[in-house]
């Protein structure tokens, strides 16, 4: 059974304390939460009534939302209690978990690396044990980074898998909701609880819920996988680059049949520039409710115009004030054409040749991320223009909206690195078992 | 008449009639108090979504098939971004690129004759809040945030004031009878901007923009108004500013609002959060097939059916409750013209005093029609249904029970009238030497007389004929 492993509600509250100088994980901890329950940890872009949300930004420091996300009432109504409300990348702009109000997330494993993000607050708590399931959001890889650099799994279902409704935005066309669990089984528990239709969210999907956990079949045998050359290939770290060919290897042995699956690098080398134009683009419209007037932090001003003004200058970094100006200029109408909807039409071209590698096989995997988490202090998230598409290949999964997951894979001095899964869209109960065939060969693997 | 050809187009915003809002779950009132129609949606709340009001769609495809528009059957919306307080996402959604109607026209009523007008688009989008600006500061009532909305876009086909008036007059009507919106002007359900620019040649001049019409009249009195100012400066050898104006009622002229300093940039793009919506076309087809009657077709058929001029059927059908209730008493009453005579003169006249509707006239129709069939059958006098007609209103009793009680049947019998008349000649032998000196109102004075001896009950036709034959023999 899933979620068999948990702690109690107080044991986990106590390990959220613990970890809090350690890890600067939460923004909030719900230390009035019911004691009865599962312990389940949501990142702070998730609207729980009553309970402070921030989404790591300031103009949100005194937010209190009015109402539950559709996720937080099915999570209730499946026996889980949130615990706390994790630290992210202001906004969800970032991967780096370095850009929040209340300060950079650490690794769970090294103090002076980075934790990813923007879900960095609740990968680092799920990897240390604070609670058997934590929720995030990934709308370029911002679920899937982190659970790589800290070893936990790191779930992103198909778009209109999972409701949005109450996720506070980032880039709508983009967004997904996902989590973080330690073992495929609750991940896949975890999927049929949060997944289905929502009335309030009319992109989510009218597609049946799976029995995802009951009809888990971790057996590889006949099952084709695709081996993703392009980036498999493209990754330069000795350690990582073995380690993803004695799985592919050992998954070959336990009767996987192994094609190889590529895209041309010059679609590849569009993901980020792409990527950032659309994102920006759909930010800088959804944030701008954002706007002291009705909600948030207000500061004074002669007019309505002003306090809007002196509200957003306050309130947002300077690294998000220039997203939301790279936003509107791509969507300015003379730059349109060649910006935001010339991204739109690349996008297009990029999902057809990732949707080509789908015929005939049921998942394509590859190294999650090339490296293991950076250092704090080397890392950056101003970096235009020098992205490389083997750290953003994940992004594939959110402009084509296929699900996709990563499963630790290994470790190196300690840190961890992992494997992505991708499957066709709705097919998560492939990606699962799949993933759960991969995770009984790495289990024996570290036994050897 | 002004030597500039003018050139008139508008924009109209109807707020459409639905129980809740275009994209969230509150409901649609007018009047209630300040923010007590809102959700979290309304507000936008971080983390809120849209979601299509299917009612709202059902509205507007009504909207254009009234209007004589192309459907888009795929439904698409996009974001319209600008910051402004009375807009709490900070952009609206609406449909830029894919309009729901398209291509449309109506028919006018003009002095030449009939005319068409033709709409360029209809598009769904979502109302603001309402803003007050008071001493104490800006206050924002979020409650038609949100409000479902159609703007219809007409060519500019228009070139006179009354054209204006008669187009903006003929789409609330059509609006009104599909019941898509209330349609009040000075409840702000129905919104008209009006663009006019005048030139001396064919080319077209500068534009200014009428906002806030609150009424059809001041649509005409305002567009009258503005081509008099333009005239005035194109005469004086000046230029027409670009700039938006509102009509002021006591000056009787246009004043400014604000200048246009350059478009505004809008940032349209599509709608990530509300994917197309594919209308099935058997849904379209029920929408259509079960549409209300439009007026142009009901004045026709009271023409055709009821034998009315053109200018009754208009009057009554202009007013859907009185042409409702002007049906149900025709299809019992002997006389339609009468019928309609009643309806547009007395009883209107009795609702409007009375601060009543047709809806709620107190008279039931079918009393009516029996008013007009009683003199219809000579059983009262035109004068004495008047007076039914008045108790009708008071007392809401039929009328032949009113007639019976006041013992109101008109004298027919020709015995009972030649004795008032030869009792009223003998009393009057100057009348007689006036008529037979050649002064025919002694006629007038004379039944007049006969009419009172018989408290109103004489048959005044038979009456003047037994005079004049009675004078006749004297």
């Amino acid at each position: 059974m899933a979620f068999e492993q948990t702690v109690s509600v107080q044991e986990s509250l106590r390990r959220i304390h613990d970890l809090q100088p350690e890890l600067n994980a939460a923004v909030t901890v719900i230390d009035d939460a019911p004691e009865t329950g599962i312990p389940v940890i949501l990142k702070d872009n998730i609207s729980t009534k009553g309970i402070r949300t921030t989404a790591s930004s300031k103009i949100l420091d005194n937010y209190v939302p009015v109402y539950d996300a559709t996720i937080v009432t099915k999570l209730k109504e499946a026996g889980f209690t949130p615990v706390a409300k994790a630290s992210m990348d202001e906004l969800g702009m970032g991967g780096t978990n370095r850009n929040a109000a209340t300060g950079p997330v650490h690794n769970a494993w090294d103090h002076d690396r980075i934790s990813g993000g923007s879900s960095g607050g609740s990968a680092v708590l799920a990897a240390r044990q604070a609670a058997p399931l934590a929720i995030g959001s990934d709308t370029g890889d911002s679920v899937r980074k982190p659970a790589s650099y800290n070893g936990v799994i790191g779930v992103k279902p198909t778009y209109g898998r999972i409701s949005r409704y109450g996720i506070i935005p980032y880039a709508s066309s983009l967004d997904h909701v996902g989590y973080f669990t330690t073992t495929v089984r609750d991940a896949a528990a975890a999927l049929e609880i949060l997944a289905g239709r929502d009335d309030h969210d009319m992109t989510s999907s009218l597609e049946p819920v799976g029995h995802y956990e009951a009809e888990l079949d971790p057996s590889l045998e006949g099952k084709t996988i695709a081996v993703f050359d392009t980036v498999a290939d493209a990754v330069q770290d000795p350690v990582i680059r073995q380690a993803f060919a004695d799985l592919v290897k050992k998954m070959e042995a336990a009767g996987a049949k192994i094609v190889h699956v590529s895209m041309p690098e010059q679609l590849m080398n569009l993901i980020a520039p792409v990527y950032k134009t659309i994102a920006n683009s759909e930010a800088a419209a959804n944030h701008s409710n954002l706007d002291g007037i009705r909600f948030g932090v207000r500061k004074p001003g002669e007019s309505v115009e002003d306090v809007m003004t002196a509200s957003r200058t306050a309130g947002f970094s300077s690294y998000v004030r220039a997203r939301f100006v790279i936003g509107s200029y791509s969507l300015f109408e003379e730059n349109q054409d060649r910006l935001f909807r010339k991204a739109q039409k690349i996008r297009r071209l990029i999902s057809d040749a990732y949707a080509q590698m789908f015929d005939g096989v049921d998942a394509v995997i590859c190294p999650a991320a090339p490296t293991v988490a950076p250092l704090l202090e080397e890392s950056s998230d101003v970096r235009f223009g020098q992205d490389e598409f083997v750290e953003e290949h994940m992004q594939l999964a959110n402009f084509t909206g296929y699900p996709s997951m990563v499963l630790p894979m290994g470790r190196e001095n300690g840190l961890p690195f992992a494997v992505e899964i991708a499957a066709k869209p709705f097919a998560e109960q492939m990606m699962f078992d799949v993933a759960a065939g991969m995770e009984e060969i790495l289990e024996e693997t570290s036994h050897e | 008449m002004s030597k500039y050809k003018t050139t008139i187009g508008i924009e109209i915003h109807c707020e459409l009639k639905t129980g809740t809002k275009m994209f969230s779950g509150a409901p649609v009132k007018f009047g209630e108090t300040a923010n007590t129609c809102t959700s979290v949606v309304d507000l936008a709340m971080p983390g809120t979504l849209p979601s299509v009001n299917k009612e709202a769609v059902r509205l507007a495809i009504k909207a254009c098939t009234g209007l004589h528009c192309d459907i888009d059957p795929l439904v698409k919306f996009d974001r319209k971004n600008y910051y402004y307080s009375d807009l709490p996402k900070g952009f609206q959604i609406t449909q830029q690129f894919h309009p729901i109607g398209r291509d449309g026209y109506v028919e006018i009523e003009t002095e030449e004759g009939s005319k068409r007008i033709r709409i360029e688009r209809i598009h769904m989008e979502e109302d603001t809040a309402k803003q007050f600006h008071r001493e104490t500061g800006t206050y924002i009532d979020f409650n038609r945030a949100g409000v479902p909305l159609v703007e219809i876009v007409s060519r500019p086909d228009m070139h006179s004031a009354e054209e204006a008036a008669a187009y903006v007059d003929t789409l609330r009507q059509i609006l009104l009878y599909l019941n898509v919106s209330d349609v009040k002007m000075e409840e702000g359900s129905m919104r008209c901007d009006v663009n006019i620019s005048l030139s001396a040649d064919d080319s077209l001049g500068t534009k200014t923009e009428i906002k806030n019409l609150n009424s059809i009249a001041n649509v005409q009195k305002a567009v009258a108004a503005e081509i008099e100012r333009q005239s005035r400066i194109l005469d004086e050898g000046g230029r027409v500013e670009q700039a938006t104006r509102r009509y002021d009622e006591s000056q009787k002229t246009t004043v400014l609002m604000r200048k246009k300093e350059g478009a505004v940039d809008y940032k349209y793009f599509p709608e990530p959060n509300i994917f197309p919506i594919q209308l099935d076309p058997v849904w379209i087809r029920d929408i259509q097939d079960s549409m209300e009657e439009l007026p142009a077709a009901r004045r026709a058929r009271f023409m055709k059916d009821y034998g009315l001029g053109e200018y009754d059927a208009q009057v009554l059908v202009a007013d859907p409750a009185m042409a409702d209730y002007y049906e149900e008493a025709a299809k019992a009453a002997k006389d339609a013209k009468k019928t309609a005579n009643w309806v547009i003169g007395d009883l209107s006249a009795a609702l409007n005093r009375d601060n009543r509707t047709f809806a709620n006239a107190g008279v039931a129709p079918e009393h009516l029609a029996q008013l007009v069939n009683l003199v219809a059958d000579g059983t009262i006098s035109g004068k004495q249904a008047k007076t039914v007609f008045e108790d009708m209103l008071s007392s809401g009793k039929e009328p032949a029970k009113i007639v019976e009680e006041k013992g109101m049947k008109q004298v027919t019998d020709e015995g009972a009238i030649l004795a008032l008349v030869t009792e009223v000649l003998d009393a009057n032998p100057k009348s007689i030497e006036d008529y037979k000196a050649g002064k025919d109102r002694a006629i007038g004075f004379l039944v007049g007389q006969v009419m009172k001896k018989s408290r109103g009950t004489a048959n005044p036709k038979r009456t003047n004929e037994l005079i004049r034959e009675e004078l006749a023999k004297r």
